[in-house]
């Protein structure tokens, strides 16, 4: 009997993910726990071990979006089997299964030992475009899933290309829709789909199952500023810079283990306070944001701590973050100072209970013994969960963060 | 020159004329064309001036269309008149099963010298049996040449050729453009061969393809569709067999864009023959699928209402053209 290949759940958002490539061609010999495929999701990449002997018979092409718990291929026990599966593929499967197969195989014979990439004409999104349209994206070299369609449907027509040639976007009045016209007409329309869905739904679902506050402060940041141009001056230009972000992870960490409460989530009916301290740090992909996990920085050093951010954004953006990356944060930190903000209300990462802002560091007048003194200053600005942090509390913890911050000295303690 | 105009019975009636004195085998064969010089005046002047040579027949289209095959195979050069192309059906052995196959069936041996005159279209409120365009009908019939001139000078230069040729023509007429003027060359030589589309009014953003009363509806149409900056081209076929695919190709590689408007019903009509020709041949110069306007699919009513509402409007003309360009 044939093994079944499945899509794992690899998260509790999880619904589908996209089939990047088969590690093997068909027919080839896959032993148990080898890696299979490789699969991503909106947020990571997974490859999926084998899970046992046999001779693969794929049944979906690379770049086919599947399914949780969707059968993409299967495992044949020896030739024979095999020579079945490929005439004829089990009825449980979909009708697109063989012609897919077909391809892979055809794709195999003129290269047994590459894994197929994803691949764009397998895609399943067809591109509308008008025959003169893909003629002439043809003849200049364009690239048609970059053109966005203002005929019927999304069909790329004459008018698009000309426009895409000229580097122009396109107009905003089309069919029926005058300049004065009342009617919106969209110059594109993009699908909520992958990273946007999954920010769409928390988001949504953060702000509608919490009671959120957002309290702010401002920090005296001197003698962080002093601080961090010290460390950095300590070491060699091959030591990884500490960041300002490490040093407020760090302070955070620290805090948190003084307001362990706000170290905690709602979990069914009960509040869990959790013994490790996980903080995500909210990292910009251009098309949307993953929230890597920092694990313990109450117990590691800022340098060690700068290094591993830089790791996790680096693989943020190869999108080779994987799941335990992304699994069990207990805490957010947000940092909007590149962008020159000041304050902001941050939405907490449900089910975390907390979510600390981060503005930019800029220097203002401060009254010292009644003089006006120049110093850099840090906003802060700290969402809560008010069903269980209250006003209090909530502001206890960022005042222990502002003094951390102010002081870094206290965190000594 | 000075520019003379003629209605497009005025110039049938000359061009009959010049080449009646031009060829004495030219004969003029049909139903009560005698006493009043064909039931439209379309044969004026002929009578008087070519006594003999307009002959009125029994009302039977058999014979009528009969008479022309077997002189046409002797030697003369008949133009048949069919008082309403509806009547054609009377006559369609001798049309389709004998004029268009002479020629082949006797290997080339003999030839068929034949204009059937039909005067065509609606509009008149004339009813289901006195209204129809059947042109495609006979572009389906190997062996017969199509003419639908749409403007005077047209009528005279097509007619011209029509009666010169030494194959069976099918020439349709619509009947509401018999008192319409337009400028005619005087020039008993003026021909306008067959297979030859003109290029009437040029535009650089879609093609109307027509023919017959179709080409006034997208003249008309065209002028509206100016104001609102899109510019259509004309080609007016002239001929729809032979037909001038070269010049519809040279439009549509140059505008992108084609709506085919005729007078006939959509279903099955010349326009479904260009839009497939189109497609193979210029696929990979379409912006745009190509739209067909025409008359709906029911035999034309009585109504005058329901008669305007069946026939191809110019705003279905302009609508058309809007949803080819994407305006």
């Amino acid at each position: 009997m044939a093994i079944e290949i499945i899509v794992p759940k690899l998260g509790l958002t999880m619904e589908e993910a996209v089939l990047v490539s088969w590690s093997f061609a068909p027919g080839d010999k896959v032993a148990k726990d080898q890696t299979v495929l490789v699969l991503e999701t909106d947020k990571v990449s997974y490859e999926l071990p084998s899970p046992g002997d046999g001779l693969l018979h794929p049944l979906v092409a690379p770049g086919a979006t599947v399914k949780v718990s969707q059968v993409v291929g299967y495992l044949a026990g020896d030739q024979a089997e095999l020579a079945t599966l490929r005439a004829e593929p089990p009825a449980a499967e979909t009708d697109k299964a063989q012609p897919a197969a077909a391809a892979l195989d055809s794709r195999a014979s003129k290269d047994r030992r590459t894994p197929s990439p994803a691949s764009a004409d397998l895609a399943p999104k067809r591109i509308k475009a008008s025959p003169l349209a893909r003629a002439m994206a043809a003849k200049e070299g364009l690239d048609l899933a970059s053109i966005v369609g203002s005929g019927p449907a999304g069909r790329i027509v004459k008018a698009d290309i000309l426009r895409a040639l000229a580097g122009v976007q396109p107009a905003v009045a089309t069919a029926g829709a005058g300049a004065d016209s009342p009617t919106l007409t969209p110059t594109q329309e993009i699908p909520i789909t992958g990273i946007r869905k999954a920010i769409f739904q928390n988001m949504h679902h953060s702000l509608s199952s919490q009671a959120q506050l957002t309290l702010h402060t401002e920090a005296s940041a001197a003698n962080l500023v002093r601080l961090r141009r010290k460390l950095n001056q300590r070491q060699g230009k091959d030591a990884t810079k500490v960041s300002f972000n490490a040093l407020i992870v760090k302070a955070a960490a620290l805090a948190l283990r003084l307001h362990p409460l706000i170290n905690a989530s709602v979990e069914g009916e009960a509040l869990k306070v959790w013994r490790q301290i996980n903080i995500g740090v909210a990292m910009d992909l251009g098309n949307g944001l993953v929230v890597p996990k920092l694990r313990h920085p109450d117990q590691k050093g800022v340098r060690a701590i700068s290094q591993e951010i830089l790791v996790l954004a680096e693989r943020a953006q190869a999108k080779k973050l994987t799941l335990a990356d992304l699994a069990g944060g207990t805490f957010t930190v947000t940092n909007l100072g590149a962008w020159d903000i000041d304050y902001f209300t941050p939405i907490v990462n449900s089910p975390e209970s907390a979510i600390l802002g981060v503005g930019r560091i800029v220097e203002k007048m401060v009254p010292v013994n009644g003089q006006g003194v120049a110093e850099p200053r840090l906003s802060l600005s700290l969402t809560i969960d008010h069903r269980v942090i209250d006003g209090a509390p909530g502001a206890a913890f960022l005042k222990t963060v502002k003094e951390f911050i102010e002081e870094p000295l206290l965190m000594l303690e | 020159m000075a520019e003379r105009r003629l209605s497009a019975s005025a110039a049938l009636a000359e061009a009959l004329r010049e080449e009646m004195t031009r060829d004495e085998t030219i004969f003029i064969l049909g139903e009560d064309l005698v006493s009043h010089s064909g039931i439209f005046g379309q044969f004026k002047g002929i009578p008087e001036n070519f006594p003999g040579r307009i002959i009125d027949a029994p009302i039977s289209e058999t014979c009528v269309a009969g008479c022309g095959v077997g002189a046409g195979l002797t030697g003369m050069r008949p133009l048949v008149d069919f008082h309403f192309s509806d009547f054609v059906t009377c006559a369609m052995d001798e049309l389709c099963n004998q004029a268009a196959k002479i020629r082949y069936m006797f290997g080339g041996q003999v030839k068929l010298p034949l204009v059937v005159w039909c005067p065509d279209g609606a509009g008149l409120r004339a009813a289901a049996q006195h209204s129809q365009s059947l042109e495609a009908w006979f572009v389906h019939t190997p062996g017969l040449k199509v003419v639908v001139p749409s403007e005077p000078a047209d009528v005279k230069g097509l007619i011209k050729s029509s009666l010169r040729d030494d194959d069976p023509v099918m020439f349709f007429q619509h009947k509401r453009l018999f008192a319409k003027e337009g400028p005619v060359p005087e020039d008993a030589d003026f021909i306008i061969p067959l297979g030859q589309a003109a290029i009437k009014r040029p535009g650089a953003d879609l093609t109307f393809l027509t023919y017959g009363s179709g080409y006034h509806l997208c003249l008309q149409a065209a002028e509206e569709l100016a104001a609102q900056d899109i510019l259509a081209e004309i080609v007016d076929l002239r001929t729809l067999k032979p037909l001038d695919m070269e010049t519809v190709a040279h439009s549509i590689q140059n505008t992108n864009r084609a709506v085919v408007v005729h007078e006939a019903c959509v279903t099955g009509g010349f326009g479904a023959e260009l839009a497939a020709r189109i497609q193979v041949e210029l696929f990979d110069y379409l912006d745009a699928p190509v739209l067909r306007v025409g008359a709906k699919d029911v035999p034309i009513p009585f109504s005058p209402v329901l008669e305007d509402y069946v026939l191809p409007s110019v705003a279905e003309v302009i609508e058309a053209a809007r949803a080819v360009t994407y305006r």
